[in-house]
């Protein structure tokens, strides 16, 4: 447990933050929805009674169904919140990385959707699974998103941009290859491990990064297969 | 007169519905679903006020509010936001954001301050017209 606790710094208390004023944002919003479309119920019961017509039966089903709608966008938000929440529940277990690329797209879904930026996840051909702190891979994943946003913010505004995520062949190696569209200008240098930070999330999870061979997006993999690792001394103190 | 508003929020259903109870309650309503958009509006178009969310894709709150007051000074702006800090509310109203009401607000005080904001922009308005004739008459009456 004294490993989890690292995360509990002020760097993961921030990353903590920034998720659930996010989800917060979206909740507001879902909330707002639900009570204008109560006040739209409650002007249509006024209205009618008003003239003593009927409520219209089609209009009052129509605003029931969106406050429907509403309720379920909120409760999946809120279910992945509080999966979110209890990824500090364990110590060291194994991820499926992709499923916490995933709860990452759903969490952050706001934050990109403020960037421009449309996210893809392509299914892992083979499953995407490691020993890690699950707080620890969703943070690096988050910082991946956000760094890779961040490349795309310099490409001009009205242009579609993508980021898409895929994972690796090799069930031994996990890896994590993310692509931009468009590619960032010529000469980019903006890899994920450019930030302290960021190099010592790598290295909770003990993984590295590299451009992908294409040049148009960088591949996060495992330095050693699962049951190397375990093995190995730990990294860090 | 009824007012006339713009209201800009990002989210297409909260603009549908507020502006379907908008113009129940006697308000003219044209909506845009970013600052970018609001601002070419802003162009065209001559409003009361603008009731508009604080956090958008694209320009940040901040900035379009700036944008905004630079390209017309008389105009309202009423923001509407998910979360309210009081820094944020601060540097708003420093910028000259006419109120910052939290989401879900209530339309019946929305519709107060709207009321509020256009009798607000008709003093603003009045004022720059008695400077001018002022002016006029300084230069040209001796």
């Amino acid at each position: 447990m004294a490993d989890n606790n690292r995360y509990m710094d002020m760097d993961g208390t921030a990353f903590f933050g920034a998720v659930s004023a996010a989800v917060t944002h979206d909740m507001k919003n879902f909330l707002a929805i639900i009570n204008e479309n109560a006040g739209l119920l409650g002007d249509l019961a006024v209205n009618a009674q008003n003239r003593s017509l009927p409520i219209d039966p089609q209009k009052a089903g129509r605003i029931s169904e969106k406050i429907r709608n509403q309720v379920a966008r909120a409760d999946t938000m809120m279910k992945l919140f509080n999966r979110f929440s209890h990824s500090m529940d364990h110590a060291e277990e194994t991820v499926d990385v992709e499923e916490m690329v995933h709860l990452v797209a759903g969490l952050a879904a706001r934050i990109i959707r403020h960037h421009g930026v449309c996210l893809t996840v392509t299914p892992a051909p083979v499953p995407c699974r490691m020993k890690a702190y699950r707080f620890g891979v969703l943070h690096l994943i988050f910082r991946v998103v956000e760094t890779a946003c961040t490349i795309l913010d310099n490409v001009a505004a009205k242009t579609q941009k993508q980021i898409m995520v895929s994972f690796g062949m090799d069930p031994k190696v996990p890896e994590i290859c993310v692509t931009l569209d468009p590619v960032p200008a010529p000469g980019w240098v903006a890899l994920f491990d450019d930030c302290p930070k960021d190099r010592d999330l790598l290295d909770q999870v003990n993984m590295v990064v590299k451009k992908n061979n294409t040049g148009n997006g960088f591949c996060l993999y495992r330095i050693q297969p699962d049951h190397a690792y375990l093995s190995a001394e730990p990294k860090r103190q | 007169m009824s007012e006339k508003v713009l209201l800009v929020d990002d989210e297409k259903e909260f603009l549908e519905i507020m502006s379907e109870r908008m113009e129940a309650r006697g308000m003219t309503v044209k909506t845009a679903d970013s600052a970018d958009q609001a601002l070419a509006m802003l162009e065209k178009e001559s409003f009361d006020a603008i009731v508009m969310d604080f956090k958008m894709p694209g320009m940040d709150g901040i900035q379009a509010l700036k944008n905004i007051k630079s390209q017309k000074p008389e105009l309202q702006i009423i923001l509407l936001t998910g979360y309210a800090t009081v820094e944020k509310t601060v540097e708003a109203m420093k910028i000259g954001a006419t109120d910052l009401l939290e989401k879900p607000a209530d339309l019946e005080s929305l519709a107060a301050t709207i009321k509020q904001a256009k009798a607000d922009k008709m003093l603003v308005v009045e004022k720059k017209t008695e400077e001018k004739i002022k002016d006029i008459l300084q230069r040209f009456g001796g």
